[in-house]
């Protein structure tokens, strides 16, 4: 009985490993095919979704999810502290300093406001931002100081001013300062372009490698019991 | 035979330059130089380079299948086509073991 266990055991292993291996190039497969279609709806147009508040799209201390990050939102607060931020560049890859402003939000948290690109005095006041939700910084552009950011990230800001943050910063297209407007030079920038290394044809070639990978898989245990009975033939 | 042979290493030199050319050409130009138009005239490498290992390995199957290898070498033949060099040294063993008629 023992003796019979034996092989069964061993062989059940064997396609087990066959099965887990195929499927793991298969799984491959699929990833890089994942990667071939994001690279293709990348090369599409950006298409604007509709206003939200910025409570439906984000909350403080949290990480900015995918699906907020260009969203167009509006919310409102009272500004607690401007900064520059030099070294920052627009869409037509102009060079300038933003003005930028820590806004503690309605409702709690507070957000960087990229308010516009030349200076301008902190309104004082409740201030209506619409905005685009822009994804922070992760390189220095400048030095730090006490009224200058080195990139538009507030976790620099964490330990200065006790409020939970927002993640990432919102580039305002308007502000309104009790019911009238307020009229500045807006930093124009354009929605971000996650990137996706490499090129479409390239994932394919990858696709066509892992899922080659996983028939050289399921092919090789057959090869060798051909080969064990070729081998086994010609010895008798 | 021979023709199997010729198959290989035609695919092997073309596996190894490809590679050779990712390695040393391709990758540091994309991740080691900031420069976008040089980047983007390389950008034929790696797709170039996973169409032909792709085909090594089908050469590579059928030459050891034909050649009757061991499941280790026939593994240890398909992988050589990742490496810049290892390719050619696969083809120069093939040559010393069978020499075309």
């Amino acid at each position: 009985m023992n003796q019979s266990k034996g092989p069964w055991l061993k062989n059940s292993g064997f396609v087990a490993v066959v099965v887990v291996l195929a499927l793991v190039f298969i799984r491959l497969g699929f990833w890089q095919l994942d990667r071939a279609n994001e690279l293709r709806e990348l090369q599409k147009p950006y298409v604007e979704k509709p206003i939200v508040a910025l409570s439906d799209v984000a909350a403080p201390s949290e990480n900015l999810r995918d699906s907020a990050i260009n969203r167009v939102v509006e919310f409102s607060g009272q500004y607690v502290a401007q900064f520059d931020a030099p070294g920052q560049v627009d869409n037509k890859n102009r060079v300038q300093s933003w003005l930028v402003g820590l806004l503690e939000v309605n409702g709690g948290g507070a957000i960087l406001v990229v308010r516009g690109t030349q200076a301008e005095e902190l309104p004082k006041g409740e201030v209506f931002v619409k905005g685009r939700l822009m994804v922070r910084q992760f390189e220095d552009r400048a030095p730090k100081s006490e009224d200058q950011l080195s990139r538009l990230d507030p976790s620099l800001l964490v330990a200065t001013y006790n409020l939970p943050v927002y993640d990432g910063y919102v580039v305002a297209k308007s502000e309104v300062l009790n019911g009238k407007p307020l009229n500045l030079k807006r930093a124009q920038v354009d929605p971000v372009k996650p990137k996706v290394p490499g090129y479409y044809w390239q994932h394919i070639s990858y696709v066509v490698i892992w899922w080659l990978m996983a028939l050289v898989v399921v092919f090789l245990p057959f090869y060798s019991r051909q080969r064990e009975k070729k081998a086994k033939g010609s010895f008798n | 035979m021979n023709g199997v042979i010729k198959r290989f290493r035609i695919m092997a030199f073309a596996a190894g330059i490809m590679s050779l050319l990712l390695w040393f050409v391709e990758l540091p130009v994309v991740y080691l130089l900031d420069n976008p138009e040089l980047a983007s005239k390389v950008k034929w490498i790696p797709f170039v380079h996973g169409y032909v290992y792709a085909f090594y390995v089908l050469a590579a199957i059928h030459f050891t299948a034909k050649a009757r290898f061991t499941i280790k070498r026939m593994i240890l033949f398909i992988l050589a086509g990742t490496l810049p060099i290892a390719s050619f040294v696969a083809e120069r063993r093939v040559m010393k073991e069978f020499p075309l008629k």
